[in-house]
């Protein structure tokens, strides 16, 4: 799931220094651009059968420019942008408001150098020549103090506009990120709807293609044994028929047991998994790591992924062995199963297309690694919170 | 008679077969789905075809397409359907040609094996067999149609024989009442529905199950 412009990972004090200066120098850049670009199209500009001509030149110089601030944002600052491509307009925008706070950063820097000249000047003389009275000296570093201070505010201010204004331009608007949220959520939102349908279906399925047969050739036998021409006969027949309803039985209590295992309820992930291992039909090798207790739609959604998957491969990857590693750690619960098949499952088959929606439903994601000849990771990022 | 099975459940299959060769019928051909069921009914002509409508691969109405198909084709060989559930739309579609040596029986109908061999006699007889379920689902639809809310109780169950394709006799037999008996009720039933009185029962089928859906 995206969560638009991570929080960056500040970078060192010194490296930062070096990009706002190297800032104040692009800045005198894009002023360059500006007048000289704006002297060349300005005509242009004002003549509407060239205007949009002109206007596209002047944005992808600008667009350069750009990909220079760009860059030092991310040297320097360690910002990390995502994919993402500004119109012309904020382009412009951009450019413009960060030449003038880069210009006005560099006044900011000059008066810091300065005050820093005339506070050596003034150091100085109070060693040498002890013409100052105290109140002078007082008036003077109380003077200097406050300026001092005043600068480095706007120094900070302006730095940190030049982070807003980076974000901005670069990453996704705060708009973006939420009409991006809204759109995430009403796909998992249809996708969960059809996950259930599809589910019912199989159970529907499983109901009809299994248990319901079976009982209808139960009552067959019964029916068969009824007409018995021979009491042994009849005998014969009773008894395929007793054998037949313990088949229903079980049937039934399987088919119970896929559409919820109610050991999930009662004694938790980690025995639900222990009963998903004893009915494979190949190997299945669990690790289980989870420390702390799981929110009950996790547990739920950790153990359909560990179920399908385990089925799937049994049924086609052609594994001699699954391998099965559910891990929490802290925020993320992280469910891995990997067997020694042939690969090629397709991520679009109904069963994982559930599965998917399943994880998505709770802002998890799932992967499924599957290269022809094997073998097949999935793998689901579940998070606690 | 001789019988060709399609049903896509090995178990369910096998119990079939072997049901009817205990009744002495012959089982030419057992298939698991519809494109090999009109591969054997044209391979050996058998007099009745009982087929699943839910079949490989999609599971949807495979068997009915192929009866229907099996109809039109070779309207002398008897096909009777089982479904999943009482499907009007199903049963529309196996009536409108005629109600003649057919029928639509519930899946479930087969665990009752008498009613279910006596189902395929009638329709091997040349006439229909429908579900009593589905004509009873029918009649409690229908309840809200004016004519059929005028019989009497007595006319009703009548009814319900007559749309499950019995003969007069075999009505008055299942209802332990004369024969004239029910054609008196008969004959007050069509005046009820404003049906022509017609010889052919299974005409007066045909005509009941319409008037039911309509």
């Amino acid at each position: 799931m995206s969560d638009g412009v991570k929080e960056p990972v500040a970078a060192p004090f010194l490296l930062r220094v070096v990009g706002v200066l190297i800032g104040c120098l692009t800045a005198l850049l894009g002023l360059g651009y500006f007048v000289v670009a704006g002297a060349a199209l300005g005509a242009f500009l004002l003549w509407p059968r060239t205007r949009g001509r002109a206007h596209a030149l002047l944005a992808s110089g600008a667009r350069r420019l750009t990909g220079v601030e760009r860059w030092r944002r991310s040297v320097f600052f360690h910002d990390t942008f995502p994919e993402h491509r500004a119109s012309d307009q904020q382009i412009l925008r951009y450019l413009a408001a960060r030449t003038y706070s880069g210009l006005l950063c560099a006044v900011v820097v000059g008066l810091v150098d300065f005050g820093a000249v005339l506070a050596g000047i003034f150091a100085v003389s109070l060693t040498t020549r002890a013409t100052m009275t105290w109140v002078d000296v007082l008036s003077q570093v109380v003077l200097g103090g406050t300026l001092l201070f005043l600068a480095v505010q706007g120094l900070r201010a302006l730095t940190d506009q030049d982070a807003r204004l980076a974000s901005e331009c670069f990453g996704p608007s705060e708009r973006e990120l939420l009409q991006r949220r809204i759109d995430e959520l009403a796909t998992s939102r249809a996708a969960v709807v059809q996950a259930v349908d599809v589910e019912r279906r199989r159970v529907e399925r499983d109901l009809h293609d299994g248990v319901q047969q079976r009982l209808v050739a139960l009552a067959m036998l019964l029916g068969r044994a009824r007409r018995g021409r021979t009491p042994e006969r009849a005998d014969a027949l009773l008894e395929q028929a007793h054998k037949e309803a313990q088949e229903v039985l079980t049937e039934l209590r399987e088919v119970a047991w896929r559409v919820y295992p109610t050991a999930l309820d009662s004694l938790g992930l980690r025995e639900a998994l222990g009963g998903v291992s004893e009915r494979s039909a190949i190997p299945v090798r669990m690790e289980y790591d989870v420390p702390a207790p799981l929110p009950p739609a996790v547990e739920t959604a950790a153990y359909f992924v560990v179920s399908e998957t385990v089925t799937n491969a049994a049924k086609h990857s052609l594994a001699d062995e699954v391998h099965v590693t559910v891990r929490g750690s802290g925020a993320t619960l992280t469910v891995v199963v990997r067997d020694t098949g042939a690969g090629g499952a397709d991520p679009a088959g109904s069963g994982l297309t559930g599965l998917h929606s399943r994880v998505a439903a709770l802002d998890g994601t799932l992967r499924v690694d599957s290269p022809l000849g094997g073998p097949t990771t999935i793998t689901a990022e579940l998070p606690c919170a | 008679m001789r019988v060709i099975l399609a049903e896509d459940s090995t178990l369910l299959r096998e119990g079939l077969v072997r049901l009817l060769a205990e009744e002495g019928h012959e089982v030419l051909a057992a298939v698991g789905d519809a494109d090999a069921l009109l591969r054997e009914v044209e391979a050996h002509a058998p007099d009745v075809v009982v087929t699943d409508i839910r079949m490989p691969p999609d599971h949807t109405d495979e068997g009915l397409r192929a009866a229907v198909r099996i109809r039109e084709l070779r309207p002398e060989i008897g096909v009777v359907v089982l479904s999943q559930y009482v499907e009007r739309n199903y049963a529309a579609q196996l009536l409108t040609s005629s109600a003649e040596r057919v029928g639509y029986l519930l899946k479930d109908r087969v665990a009752q094996v008498e009613e279910f061999l006596d189902a395929l006699e009638r329709v091997h007889a040349g006439g229909a067999a429908i579900d009593p379920e589905v004509v009873r689902q029918l009649l409690i639809r229908t309840t809200h149609v004016d004519p059929l809310t005028r019989l009497t109780p007595r006319e009703r169950t009548v009814l319900e024989a007559l749309a499950e394709g019995h003969t007069n006799a075999a009505i008055g037999e299942k209802l332990h009442i004369s024969l004239s008996a029910v054609e008196k009720n008969l004959n007050a039933i069509f005046d009820k529905l404003g049906l022509h009185r017609t010889t052919g029962y299974s005409r007066r089928v045909l005509a009941v199950l319409r008037y039911l859906e309509s």
